[in-house]
């Protein structure tokens, strides 16, 4: 080998891994990039007062993010359930039932929404899904479900939860979807063969031998729509009513961590700590998604371990 | 585009030689801008009267809001920031030399369906009621609004940080947009389009945004505000037209008015100074009346902040 060569070679693995470093270091330096610039708040107010307190008024030196983090929960929570249920019964009809010429048709346009810019998401919950909450879902709530936790109202505006958690489901549509039928396609034929040649039938088959092999893959896909779900922020924030107070129903306005950040960062000069504020709830929204994300990991081995075939 | 080559031409051509412009000499530089939404317009404007008297200079405006307008004037990042709201002591302190450049109201608007609309428009609304539904959230009805029924009052308010809050919560008694409470609405359009489509909404909103023409926005009417609280609408403060909103603006009568300025970091200097100075003439006021949406400062306000850059 000559020298030339050799040096490629050597110089081909050590550059890869430099990028490699770099990129998985990059987590860690925007988290402490964050946490440097937010470290005057740290300073100044015990975390669990800025964590658990429930009024933001900067102008008072008052940063409680508590209302924030809860509008996050429940944004997040309700487009899950709403998008759950609706993706995995898509993508299994993608994957296992679709002849190849329906596939070919509706695989496309559900990648198609997930190249939809978020603000364009943001002007359609504004024109159509806060109007539809205000003047159907909203009184019929009113009527129905007065003793139902959660679901009561005496009148919503539309800018509400459930309108941020619509929004935010169709935004996460394609994620789960896509994910979860490649997963579905990746269980072996010979699964199937078997399962139907023991004289399962087709439904059986998939509900006891595909979706059992495929639950880990699942359930990533359900993890990676989640943390989309997390930080998404000007499509909710157009949508969700932005009020710092934590809401007791889904008919309620709601304030999430992203569109805090959005809503103010052009205005933090005049005020002291405000950016370091800021910055420390993007840092508490960053900390929230890698919790989840390492959480699910975990269950997400276990179920794994339990499923080794 | 052929603008747009000449322009980069122009800044690329001076980019070397700016520091000394020299007076007789044809105007050649760069200035940049940024700022507030509600001066954006203007300023484009601006820029290219500005232009036609000197094609040389290069203008380069973006918007962005009023605090990164003084965000970036004062980092040094632009040469003006736009700031649609009146200027923070401790931005005063870090070297913020602010400019008054023109007149902006804000106007709290409902919609025409309101079931106390008559009561609204012929008793108006004072401040003290005003700030007891936003900030103290002591009035929850129109029957303690403006006397109407007791329906409950559904409150509106910015979301993102803006000079129309800002002024609406200054005018409300020295608050900041943070006391305001209602629901968050995103950007101008969005409030008033929030308020329209609830009869028991109220809002706020800027005066290039209300009108369509000489007239109100359809399905809109401007609260009249109650100013000298004599429990009825007097006809000064009945504002049903653009021309009377201006004439309110321009007397210095109308409670919500604000002012627009340009903030440069410390006194401006060279070309900076120049457009400024420009933008106070008697063609720069021209140009403020064709845009719209704005009210001139008058012929002695003019003069007063000619007097200040100078």
């Amino acid at each position: 080998m000559t020298i030339g060569r050799r040096l490629k070679d050597i110089l081909a693995g050590k550059v890869m891994l430099a990028t490699t470093l770099f990129s998985s270091g990059l987590v860690g330096i925007i988290a402490l990039g964050l946490y440097l610039r937010a470290r005057p708040l740290f300073a100044k107010q015990p975390i669990s007062k800025l964590l658990l307190g429930e009024t933001w008024l900067p102008s008072q030196g008052l940063f409680g993010m508590k209302p924030f983090i809860i509008g996050t929960v429940w944004v997040t929570v309700v487009a899950v359930i709403v998008a759950v249920p609706l993706c995995l019964l898509t993508s299994i009809f993608l994957a296992e039932y679709a002849p190849r010429k329906v596939r070919a048709v509706a695989k496309p346009l559900i990648d198609l929404l997930a190249g939809i810019p978020s603000v364009v998401y943001g002007v359609w919950g504004l024109l159509v899904v806060v109007p539809f909450v205000a003047d159907r879902l909203g009184p019929f709530a009113v009527a129905h479900f007065k003793h139902i936790p959660y679901l009561s109202t005496e009148y919503s505006a539309g800018y509400s939860v459930l309108a941020g958690g619509l929004v935010l489901a169709i935004m996460i549509f394609p994620v789960i979807i896509s994910v979860s039928d490649e997963v579905l396609r990746a269980v072996p034929e010979d699964f199937r063969e078997a399962a139907l040649g023991l004289g399962a039938t087709k439904y059986e088959t998939i509900r006891r031998v595909v979706v059992r092999k495929a639950l880990p893959g699942l359930l990533a896909a359900v993890v990676l729509g989640v943390s989309r779900a997390l930080g998404e922020t000007m499509a909710v924030l157009m949508v969700a009513g932005n009020v710092p107070v934590a809401p007791k129903s889904v008919f309620d306005a709601c304030y999430p961590l992203p569109a805090l950040i959005a809503n103010n960062y052009g205005e933090v000069m005049s005020i002291p700590l405000y950016d370091s504020a800021l910055l420390g709830v993007a840092l508490v929204l960053l900390i929230f998604v890698l919790v989840f994300n390492l959480a699910a990991r975990a269950v997400f081995l276990r179920v794994l371990k339990g499923y080794h075939v | 585009m052929k603008k747009m080559t000449a322009g980069l031409v122009a800044v690329v051509v001076t980019a070397g030689l700016t520091t000394v412009p020299s007076v007789a000499a044809e105007q050649r530089g760069s200035i940049s801008l940024s700022g507030a939404w509600a001066i954006y317009p203007l300023a484009v404007k601006w820029a290219e009267a500005f232009k036609k008297i000197h094609p040389k200079v290069n203008i380069d405006i973006s918007a962005g809001g009023a605090g990164k307008g003084m965000a970036d004037a004062l980092s040094g990042a632009v040469d003006i920031g736009m700031v649609s709201r009146e200027i923070d002591k401790t931005e005063n302190r870090r070297g913020a030399f602010p400019i008054f450049i023109a007149k902006d109201g804000v106007f709290a608007t409902v919609s025409d369906k309101n079931p106390a609309i008559r009561r609204i428009l012929s008793r108006g609304v004072t401040r003290q009621a005003f700030e007891h539904a936003y900030v103290s959230g002591r009035a929850t009805t129109w029957k303690q609004l403006a006397g109407g029924p007791a329906a409950p009052v559904h409150l509106y308010t910015r979301s993102d940080a803006c000079g129309a809050a800002s002024a609406f919560a200054a005018f409300l008694d020295k608050y900041k947009q943070e006391n305001l409470k209602g629901i968050g609405v995103y950007g101008d359009p969005g409030l008033l389009e929030a308020v329209r489509r609830d009869p028991l909404g109220i809002g706020y909103n800027n005066l290039g945004f209300v009108f369509t023409g000489n007239n109100v926005v359809r399905g809109i009417e401007i609260v009249p505000i109650d100013a000298n609280r004599n429990g009825r609408v007097d006809p000064n403060e009945r504002i049903d037209s653009r021309d009377k909103a201006y004439q309110e603006i321009a007397s210095g009568r109308y409670p919500g008015a604000r002012r627009g300025f340009f903030v440069t970091k410390g006194k401006p200097n060279g070309l900076t100074r120049e457009f400024i100075e420009f933008t106070l003439s008697e063609a720069g006021t021209r140009v403020l009346e064709d845009v719209g949406g704005y009210v001139p400062l008058s012929k002695s306000e003019r003069s007063q902040q000619l007097g200040k850059v100078r």
